[in-house]
């Protein structure tokens, strides 16, 4: 019943209308006008949709920019992207660098690069081991944050959550030399307020911690925490405050 | 509304027995509304409140009902977000009681020959079939007016998203040996006070109704009959929901 959808690639430098594609790629320069529906697009120079994206698997190893929402199974960026809309995609791999103008929501994102998102993340499960910004509430089943750098968020909800500092490899000395050459800043967690039902956090700066096991571990600066069964503090973690429910 | 009782997050996963990790996941499947989350500072920081009882009545559904249904269907279900294209066999409106030839003669005169109806025409007859015993004809119709009055103003809409009840009323009033009995129709929130000469006649908790036809009537395109026909009428949906 479907007539056959025909697939396009812009090598050179190109325009193309909005419209349903089986497969579009860009490999020089290549610009979509309005929406596009295809199951697979991929960018690897430089490509910009100015509409809406709903597609399969969107992969930008090159520069991509999405003009208004993307809708997808798969998502994978390895080089830079950017989506002006809400981002809706089942799994959500960054490796590059990254802004969404929205929310982000979806059943897993794993971040190993940067990303920096306007609305709030609200998936499944959330990986990190790179730096993240999101304005909003990371809200996730599992969080795992693996800090590889900046990583704020305004407020984290969850079933477990786990924020670890970063592979070190060389002890604090090393270390503390590392941070001060690398240009990605303090590998930290800093958050108004986390809630879950398991915590356990490390380097992380927060307002409030309420959970119902939870472990303060070393490099946290805590004001307050309300746990419910258990609460573990390290010895080189803060906790101004503390309250079993 | 406006001054409608907060209860904290805290309060709620104390009476409620739930954990964070479930709340925040309701949250994200769309089964508590973004707009109930209520932030204030207190004095120990920030903290999230919600309307008290629609949030306990809420979460009470979802529990009651996570164990049987994907959670990803559950948000449509719950929150009976009005599908206006799914319809209901008149069959199944039969086996529930709640196909009476005449209302729905009274109601659609010409559309009797169809099979089926919308979820618009179900929703009114369930609401009817539940005042049939006790109300007059006249107050059948006042009811019925009363319902399509609504019905463009998003009545579906507003029964999923507040707890809205119908109320039938009488009252009797007398002067100079003359008594006489008139008949009222209100939809209000569940709190609603009449004054005490007031009889409440009957009572019909709207998003039950609502929650009905999602839930066992019009379920699936085509909907299938389930096999057996004598199926008790309060069985036969949950069989077919559970997979």
């Amino acid at each position: 019943m479907s007539e056959e959808r025909r697939s396009v690639s812009i090598s050179g430098s190109g325009r193309l209308g909005g419209g349903e594609y089986e497969r579009v790629s860009i490999s020089g320069s290549g610009r979509v006008d309005g929406d596009v529906i295809a199951s697979e697009l991929r960018i690897s120079g430089s490509g910009k949709v100015s509409g809406r994206t709903e597609v399969g698997q969107v992969t930008v190893s090159g520069s991509g920019v999405f003009g208004d929402a993307v809708v997808a199974e798969e998502m994978r960026i390895s080089g830079s992207g950017r989506v002006d809309g809400p981002i809706e995609a089942k799994e959500f791999k960054c490796s590059g660098s990254f802004r969404a103008g929205g929310d982000v929501s979806g059943d897993y994102v794993k971040v190993s690069g940067s990303i920096r998102v306007a609305g709030d993340v609200e998936v499944d499960i959330f990986k990190a081991s790179g730096g993240f910004d999101i304005d909003g509430l990371l809200s996730a089943d599992k969080v795992e944050i693996h800090l590889g750098g900046r990583c704020s968020a305004r407020e984290i909800g969850g079933e477990r959550i786990v924020v670890e500092r970063g592979t070190s490899f060389g002890g604090p000395l090393l270390e503390g030399l590392v941070k001060m050459l690398t240009t990605r800043g303090v590998a930290e967690l800093r958050t108004t307020q986390i809630e879950g039902d398991e915590i356990r956090l490390e380097n992380t700066i927060a307002n409030i911690v309420r959970g119902k096991r939870v472990a303060i571990g070393p490099g946290c600066k805590i004001d307050r925490v309300e746990y419910e069964e258990s609460l573990k503090v390290h010895e080189d973690a803060t906790v101004d405050e503390q309250t079993k429910i | 509304m406006d001054d409608e009782r907060l209860i904290s997050k805290k309060e709620v996963l104390e009476t409620m027995g739930i954990s964070y990790g479930q709340l925040y996941r309701w949250k994200r499947k769309g089964l508590i509304p973004e707009a109930w989350f209520i932030r204030r500072s207190t004095f120990t920081g920030q903290e999230t409140f919600f309307p008290r009882d629609k949030i306990l009545e809420r979460i009470g559904r979802i529990v009651e009902m996570k164990d049987d249904h994907p959670l990803d269907d559950l948000a449509e279900l719950i929150t009976t977000r009005v599908n206006a294209k799914l319809r209901v066999a008149l069959k199944k409106l039969e086996r529930v009681g709640w196909l009476d030839e005449e209302l729905l003669k009274a109601c659609w005169p010409e559309e009797q020959s169809e099979e089926a109806v919308s979820i618009w025409q179900a929703f009114v007859l369930g609401v009817l079939s539940r005042l049939r015993k006790t109300a007059r004809d006249e107050e059948i119709d006042l009811v019925r007016r009363t319902l399509e009055g609504e019905q463009r103003k998003g009545l579906l809409e507003r029964v999923s998203e507040n707890g809205l009840r119908l109320y039938l009323l009488r009252k009797k009033v007398s002067s100079g040996g003359i008594s006489a009995q008139i008949s009222l129709v209100a939809l209000a929130d569940a709190g609603v006070i009449f004054d005490p000469e007031i009889e409440i006649v009957e009572e019909v908790e709207l998003p039950t109704v609502l929650q009905r036809i999602n839930l066992d009537l019009a379920r699936g395109e085509g909907t299938e009959e389930a096999a057996g026909e004598g199926a008790r009428p309060e069985e036969t949906g949950e069989q077919e929901e559970r997979r």
